[in-house]
């Protein structure tokens, strides 16, 4: 084993953990004058995170790149794309957040270091080519995630979510790791390669067991239906920022895991997981858009919202093709935009007196308001109805697209029916902002750093975005491609 | 075949034990018994007062620093049982092995500092 190489393969989780431990010493040190500070370092580490994996991901021209720590960790192309957008939201959720949490009072440096350590696990995660890296990246990650969702202790709901969160992931990491352990006991290996060679002749009944365990536990992880049911109850519960974070990063993180894990070990098998895959995308958009229809809270809206997008993305992996995967890193990174850009918003959104607006009379006529909140709104609310010319309308059309390819007709044409349901409490939203009669509250002004982000993810779902296609689909593609290599 | 007899050392050492600690058991109280005046009330006869009753309402509330504590036991506990195995293999893992061993245990020094620097070791 070449350590340097390791070493070098894996510098952006190495970057990462050091600056987090270093920062956990200054903010313990430091106290509450360096919460900022700490905010900051945290936020120039990931970017240098990012930059440093934007080199490989330009270096590594070949897509099977390099394997490090004798194959348990594989940094090629696919991991990188994952990597740079989960250190991009995790920053944009640095960079929405210090004003929200001061107002509430829980602005501590704990908070930034938390998201650096969550960062670092969601990188091992997508970099895993072993079921032990996979397991101990998505603890580290889903660790992180429990603490964040419960950070205002004293707030009963944060606490609850935060409660509910871990019982359920707790759940969900032991149903992982039981389908795990079937894998690993009639493969006799951990590694993606080797299990993907022990299964060539075909796969028993108890490894299927397995692939079904295991397809279960991360369906908790990325919220699918049937094991959503936590996603509305801790995204309403945790405050604002972590909720935008718990819908950005750690589902590109969870989604990357599930293609590599569905694709690798198991590409020779298609047929034993397609019919979960497709089960689990219908149920996700059919749930999350009915769902949403009866919500009055904005954020438990957003939650089925997500729901609805992860079923899309589902869609991109039941076709099983190199299209189809490179059409689900392209809904990644627009779902990310789009989210973020939408849970920033409601962020901005609070009364004069500091009362977030939370359901859908709080945000009444807000166009007369607050005009460029609402236009921002607006904008986002139809991208994530797929409306053309916006840019969700892009990410939808592709993933179709590869559906169609694949031969998945009736499936993309549910899929499509479905997202028409999605589109009228989307349109309800803008009716509600536009049409309504606005009630009395004031809306309170804004830090400099959350309308960097929406007017940012404003930009990028307007028609702009798509200059940014064709950089979108040839990274989408190099990423997907890499995942195919060995076939 | 297993050859029984060499077992016989364990099974001796097994009875004396059992023997002793039934001596140390109940000697002392016999002797008490015979020896002192014999009192009971509801305080001697409660189980030894350590942590909390053990049959009582589940909602009951419950200092959290116990937790606290439990937890920071658990992880110095767990390192422990690593650094068995590491220890006796360290001719196996090399350097290598030695580095490793080292980052995990800075690491677990730096979440004590951390855990001693804002208080969590203080009970009151």
């Amino acid at each position: 084993m070449d350590y340097a190489t390791s070493l070098y393969l894996t510098g952006a989780e190495i970057g990462l953990s050091i600056s987090g431990l270093v920062l956990l010493l200054v903010s313990a040190w430091g106290g509450a004058r360096v919460t900022r500070l700490v905010t900051i370092l945290a936020a120039a580490a990931l970017f240098g995170a990012a930059i440093f994996t934007g080199h490989l991901f330009t270096e590594l021209s070949v897509p099977a790149a390099g394997d490090a720590f004798g194959g348990l960790y594989r940094a090629d192309d696919f991991s990188s794309f994952a990597k740079i957008l989960i250190y991009l939201a995790v920053i944009a959720c640095l960079m929405i957040t210090p004003k929200y949490l001061a107002a509430n009072g829980i602005y501590r440096s704990e908070y930034p270091i938390l998201l650096l350590f969550g960062a670092v696990g969601m990188s091992m995660m997508v970099s895993a080519v072993d079921l032990i890296t996979l397991y101990i990246g998505l603890e580290l990650s889903s660790l992180s995630s429990y603490v964040l969702a419960s950070f205002a202790r004293d707030d009963v709901r944060s606490s609850e979510a935060g409660l509910k969160y871990f019982i359920l992931g707790a759940l969900a990491s032991g149903i992982l790791l039981y389908g795990m352990s079937l894998i690993y006991g009639f493969a006799g290996t951990t590694d993606y390669a080797a299990i993907r060679l022990a299964f060539i002749g075909g796969i028993e009944t108890g490894a299927l067991f397995g692939i079904v365990f295991v397809l279960a536990g991360l369906a908790f992880k990325i919220a699918a239906v049937p094991f959503h049911m936590w996603t509305p109850d801790v995204y309403e519960g945790a405050p604002t920022p972590v909720t935008a974070f718990f819908a950005s990063a750690p589902k590109v993180a969870a989604v990357a895991i599930l293609m590599r894990i569905a694709l690798e070990p198991f590409a020779d098998h298609v047929d034993s997981w397609r019919q979960i895959v497709v089960f689990a995308a219908l149920a996700s958009i059919v749930v999350g858009a009915l769902g949403a229809i009866g919500q009055d809270s904005l954020k438990r809206l957003l939650a089925y919202s997500s729901i609805n997008n992860v079923g899309f993305i589902l869609i991109g992996l039941a076709t099983a093709t190199q299209l189809g995967t490179s059409a689900m890193m392209t809904y990644l990174v627009i779902y990310v935009v789009m989210t973020l850009g939408s849970f920033t918003a409601l962020l901005m959104l609070r009364a004069e007196d500091g009362r977030p607006f939370e359901t859908f009379s709080d945000i009444a006529g807000l166009a007369t308001r607050k005009p460029a909140i609402a236009w921002c709104l607006l904008l986002l609310m139809f991208s994530l109805a797929g409306i053309p010319p916006l840019f969700g309308f892009w990410a939808k059309f592709v993933v179709f697209r590869a559906a169609v390819e694949a031969d998945l007709i009736a499936l993309a044409a549910i899929g499509i029916a479905a997202s028409v349901i999605g589109a009228f409490y989307y349109l309800k939203f803008v009716k509600v902002m536009f049409f309504d009669e606005a009630e009395g509250s004031v809306v309170k002004t804004s830090p400099i750093g959350q309308w960097i982000v929406l007017i940012l993810a404003g930009i990028i779902v307007s028609p702009l975005g798509y200059f940014l296609n064709g950089l979108l689909d040839a990274w989408s593609s190099d990423a997907a491609a890499s995942l195919f290599y060995l076939v | 075949m297993v050859d029984l007899s060499q077992y016989l050392p364990i099974l001796l050492f097994l009875f004396i034990a059992l023997g002793l600690s039934v001596a140390f058991v109940f000697l002392p109280m016999g002797v008490s018994r015979l020896t002192g005046a014999h009192q009971p009330t509801a305080e001697k006869l409660s189980e030894y007062e350590c942590g909390f009753p053990a049959f009582e309402d589940s909602r009951g509330q419950f200092d959290v620093r116990f937790y606290l504590v439990a937890i920071l036991f658990i992880v110095f506990d767990l390192e422990a049982a690593f650094l068995f195995p590491w220890a006796v293999s360290l001719d196996l893992t090399g350097w290598a092995g030695w580095t490793t061993m080292m980052i995990f245990l800075a690491e677990l020094a730096v979440g004590l500092a951390y855990a001693w620097k804002v208080g969590a070791l203080e009970w009151e």
